[in-house]
Order: C-alpha cells, then structure tokens, then sequence
C-alpha cells in the first residue's frame, strides 16, 4: 500500500502554507520530514491525517481519496499518528490508553463495518503491544503519572498498536534529553517494517540521519530536496535555507565572537533549565 | 488463616448487613421518611443517568430534565383517562423510556458540533423548550392545568400505590441502572467516553466516530431519564409542568458535581445530601435556600473534586470485597 500526495496545495487564508506538493510513500521505509521552522511540515501530516482539509490536490491511500473522508475514517483505513504536544488520555491507565483504539472493532462493528476482536483477544495485542515498547510494568498507572519520556513512548505505542500500515509521527523527540533521543531513535528504526510506512516530522538531525530512508525538506511550502541522508546533508540548496547564506553565516560568526570577547553572551543565555 | 482475617470478614459481613438492614426498615418508617426515600432513589437513578453524558462523556447537559418530562408525560398520555389510553405500567415504563431515547437523540443531533459552554448553553434552552412546549399545548397535555387522575399502576398483577410500594420498586430500579451503568462503565464504551471527555479530537484520530459515541450517551441518558419519568408519573398520579424547571435539571447537575462527577458512589451521595439537605432546613424555611447555597458553596471550595473521592468509587469497592472473600492474604 503506497501513501500519495499529488499537487496538494493548503491556504489559510492569504498565506500559502504548501504549494504544489507531491510526494509518496511506499510501506517499507522509515521517511522524515524537515525543514526550517514554518515550512509546512506539521500542515503536511494534518493533512493526511484529516485535521486539516485540502486547499487542492488529492492524497491517496492506495485507490481511496483520503481528502473527502472525515478523520475517523482515515484512521480506520489505516493511518495512525502521534502529536506534536503529548496528547493522552492522562485519566487512563497506560492499558486503557491503547485498549480505547480497538473501539472500532469492539461490539458496534456493525457500524463500522471492521473486523470483531473479541476482549480477550484485543487484550492479548495491547499486552503483546506494552510489552514491546517496555510499558508492562506501568500498565495500570495513569498516563498522566507517568514521567515525560515514558509518555513520549506510549504515544508512540499508541500510534503502532493497531498495526497501521501508514504511521506519521510529530516530533517524537520533542523534550527529550540526549539519551532518550537515541533510545527514541532505536526504538522507531526497530519498527520498521516490509507493511509498513514511518513518517516522520523532527527537528533534531542526528535522529534524522541514522534513521531515515529518505528525506524530503520543504521550506516555505515547497518540496526543497528529497533524497537519501547522505543527499541531503551535502545538498547546498538545504544547507541555505537551514544555515543562510555563507555571507549571512560568516556575519553570525563575527557577531558571536564580538560578543564572547566583551564577556557578555554565556553560553547558556536565555535558556532556562528545569 | 489468621484471626485478623476473621474479624475483617465478619466487619465486612457487618457493613453490608447494616445495609440491607437500613434499606429494609426504611417501608417501616411513617411515610413521610419513605416519601423522602423515594425521592433520594428517583434522584439517583436521574443522576446516575445524566452521569453517562456529564460524567463519562464529558457534555454539560443542562436540560435533563426534559427527558424526564417526556416519560412522566408518556404516562400521563397512555395510561389516563385523557384520551382513555390505559396501558399497563410496565409498558409504559419501556415505551417512556424509549421516547426519552429518541427524544435524546433529536437534542444530540443538533447540539453534537458544539462543546463546553455553548452545549450547556443550548441543552439548558432544550429543556425549557420542552416544558413550554407542554405548557402550550393545551389540546394534549391541559398545558398549565396538568394531567391528574393517571391509573393507579400496578406490576405483574401487584398493587403500586403506597409510597412504600414505590420504595421497593425504585430501589430494584436503582440497582439496575446502578448495575448497568456500572458494567457500561468497564466496557470499552466507557473507555471510549471517558477518552472522549479528555480530548475529542485524538479520539476521533483513532477511528472512533464520536458523533456515535455521543449520541449514544445522549441516548442512554435519555433512557433512564425517561423510565424515571414514567415512574415519578405513576407515583404522584399527576403531572404539570410545574415539575420539570430548570431547577430540576439544575439540581440533577448538582447532584453530580457535589458528589463527584463520574463516580456511582459519589453520585449516591450527592443526592443522598442534596435531598435531604432541604427537608432538614424545613424548620428555617425563609433562609433555606440561603443556606442551602452556603452549603454549596462550601463543599464546592473544600472539595472541588466532590465530596466522594475518585478512588472510592463502585469499582473499588467491589474488589476490596472480592479480594478479602477469596484471597484475603493480599489486603
């Protein structure tokens, strides 16, 4: 099954926020999606997700338009996502938070028209499920008391417990230190995939690179580059619009050390810890 | 086995024969106590039926009420000498509760795209809407004048006229929708309402459709409210629409919000209190309203979460139960 976007297009209002974009995603492949702040990166997954109506264009899962479609249907057809702010349900305990997916299939199939699990059976995948991402042990801990990278973590299993073949994923590094980025990083190469398709919306680079099959940057709404990492790290036109122009970065540079030479930019200024 | 075992067993074997031993003895009270019972039960069965909306799935209804109207008013209809309909009690009591149903889903469709203030807002409107409607359409329901005269009912061949009668009725009501509600609760259903209520729009993210989901509390709710109705109908054996303003549904509401919202045992409680929190300030007749918003207020201050606590709720009850009767070395 194969995500397609063809010519999609999102206004608001005046502003332009995708223009033009075309691109698909086969299962099999970790994909990310970057860019500077304000590309359109986090428009494009609401749009596939249905948060976000299309201007113009059609996204396609496999033969079915997805843009038609309310939210709760494009989920159901199989597209599964994360947040880019953590959004669980924090009165629920970890289980319940993934058990709550299989409404769909629970006793009102005959409304949606999906496959019957029974509780036992829908019991079994969410177990199988927190055991694979390491949540066994805090399955009957609310959401909410869990601490934020374990947090970041059930969104995630939340996203794959139901074997959705296109998963976008926001900003799964976001707040997270060093270490639990590369744990974050491991964990998602690990769930790569032959039915699968990972999309990925990130700012932190390192994650980006090791994981990645291939990479699109947008800026300002349009398809910049796309290719492998290694591509795209040396694409000068990426580096322009992430870095600025060489002129623009030598400016920065003198500015920086003019700066560190009157002793008045710490380095750690303006940035608050908790 | 240890002793301490023996004793917890017996002390909870105390506690729930002191229950069912107060429960038993409220028929032999003078039947102004009695009436009071039975208002407590009639408003536990509402309150408990308005907590699938407000409580699990998160919508502010202010116009309960209304279902309630719908089912004392099936009653008035079909089992009166007003248009000489006189079904039996037991019909009327699944026909109330099925208009109340549908008439839960007519509010649900056109309210479900709004949220917060604005459900409450329209919802309240809703309410009032019904209880005019009645009061003007005189060729039905004798508008401001009511039905009276409603059959005596009686269920599978026995008398329901006394006030004591009724106690037992509602109270095997009572614990049926208290059971069911219960049982809904720890159903995924429950799980998907109360999933609702924490954020809609990552519930509909995945796959559910909460425009189901609502309505199926809304009709649910309805329901119980309406199977209410028709026995508050069959009890007072008069019906106005003086019984169902505002106030009413304003009390069901807090009922749930001073016991604690989406907890059966924190809404037992509240309408335990808020029931008989007026009859006891008859004596102080001209502040008792006064007194009864101190009271409010107060509780509302202290325990925001409601007077109940979360923890404490049926769920938790029953397993201390359960696991000091089967495997009472784990307490």
């Amino acid at each position: 099954m194969a995500l397609a976007l063809e010519n999609v297009s999102k206004h608001f209002g005046s502003l332009v926020a995708i223009r033009n974009l075309s691109l698909s995603f086969d299962v099999g492949s970790i994909y990310s999606i970057i860019g500077p702040n304000g590309a359109g990166k986090s428009t494009v997954v609401n749009m596939i997700a249905g948060s976000y109506s299309v201007t113009s264009g059609t996204i396609r899962l496999g033969a079915t338009a997805l843009n038609r479609l309310p939210k709760h249907r494009i989920a159901q057809l199989g597209v599964s996502r994360t947040y880019q702010n953590l959004r669980l349900f924090d009165g629920m305990t970890v289980l319940e938070n993934l058990e709550v997916c299989f409404f769909p299939q629970s006793w009102l199939t005959f409304l949606t028209g999906a496959k019957r699990l029974s509780k036992a059976e829908r019991l079994d995948i969410c177990h199988a499920c927190l055991a694979e991402f390491h949540l066994s042990d805090v399955a009957d801990v609310l959401a909410g008391d869990l601490p934020y990278g374990r947090q970041k973590i059930l969104e995630l299993a939340r996203a794959f417990v139901t074997q959705a073949p296109i998963v976008l994923l926001d900003e799964p590094a976001a707040g997270l230190n060093h270490t639990e980025t590369k744990d974050m990083a491991a964990m998602i190469a690990g769930l790569k995939r032959e039915d699968r398709a990972i999309i990925l919306v990130e700012h932190d680079m390192d994650m980006v690179m090791s994981i990645s099959d291939r990479i699109d940057v947008l800026n300002y709404g349009e398809l910049l580059c796309s290719g492998t990492p290694d591509l795209v790290r040396t694409n000068e036109r990426v580096q322009e619009a992430y870095l600025g122009t060489t002129e623009e970065l030598d400016d920065i540079r003198k500015l920086a050390q003019s700066r560190r030479a009157q002793g008045g930019l710490r380095a750690n200024a303006g940035i608050v810890r908790h | 086995m240890g002793n301490s075992v023996i004793v917890r067993r017996l002390g909870l074997l105390a506690v729930l024969a002191l229950c069912v031993v107060l429960l038993a003895l409220v028929p032999y009270l003078p039947s102004y106590y009695v009436r009071v019972a039975d208002s407590i039960l009639v408003y536990i069965i509402l309150a408990v039926g308005l907590n699938l909306v407000v409580g699990y799935a998160g919508l502010l209804d202010l116009g309960f009420i209304a279902f309630y109207a719908v089912g004392a008013y099936a009653y008035a209809l079909l089992a009166s000498g007003q248009f000489d309909i006189h079904l039996p009690f037991i019909v009327v009591l699944f026909i109330g509760a099925a208009a109340g149903a549908i008439a839960g889903v007519l509010l649900g469709f056109p309210v479900l795209k709004l949220r917060g203030d604005y459900l409450a807002i329209v919802t309240l409107s809703f309410g009032e809407i019904i209880r005019i409607a009645i009061n003007n359409a005189d060729d039905l329901t004798n508008g401001p004048q009511g039905i009276a005269g409603l059959d005596r009912a009686s269920l599978f061949g026995l008398p329901l006229t006394s006030p004591v009668h009724f106690y037992w009725l509602l109270l095997v009501l009572t614990v049926i929708v208290c059971a069911g509600v219960y049982y809904m609760e720890r159903s995924i259903l429950g799980k998907a309402w109360r999933a609702l209520r924490e954020d809609q729009d990552v519930v509909r993210g995945l796959g559910i459709n909460t425009t189901t989901l609502k309505l199926l509390a809304f009709a649910l709710s309805a329901a119980i409210g309406g199977a209410g109705g028709v026995i508050f109908g069959a009890f007072q054996r008069f019906v106005s629409p003086e019984s169902f303003t505002f106030q009413e549904s304003l009390l069901v509401v807090l009922i749930i919000i001073i016991g604690g919202v989406g907890n059966i045992v924190g809404v037992i409680a509240g309408a335990v209190v808020l029931v008989i929190l007026p009859e006891i300030l008859h004596f102080a007749a001209q502040y008792r309203l006064l007194i009864y918003g101190v009271v409010l207020v107060t509780v509302i201050v202290l325990r925001p979460g409601g007077l109940v606590s979360p923890r404490f709720n049926l769920g938790f009850i029953i397993r201390k139960v359960r696991t000091l009767w089967l495997s009472p070395s784990k307490t």
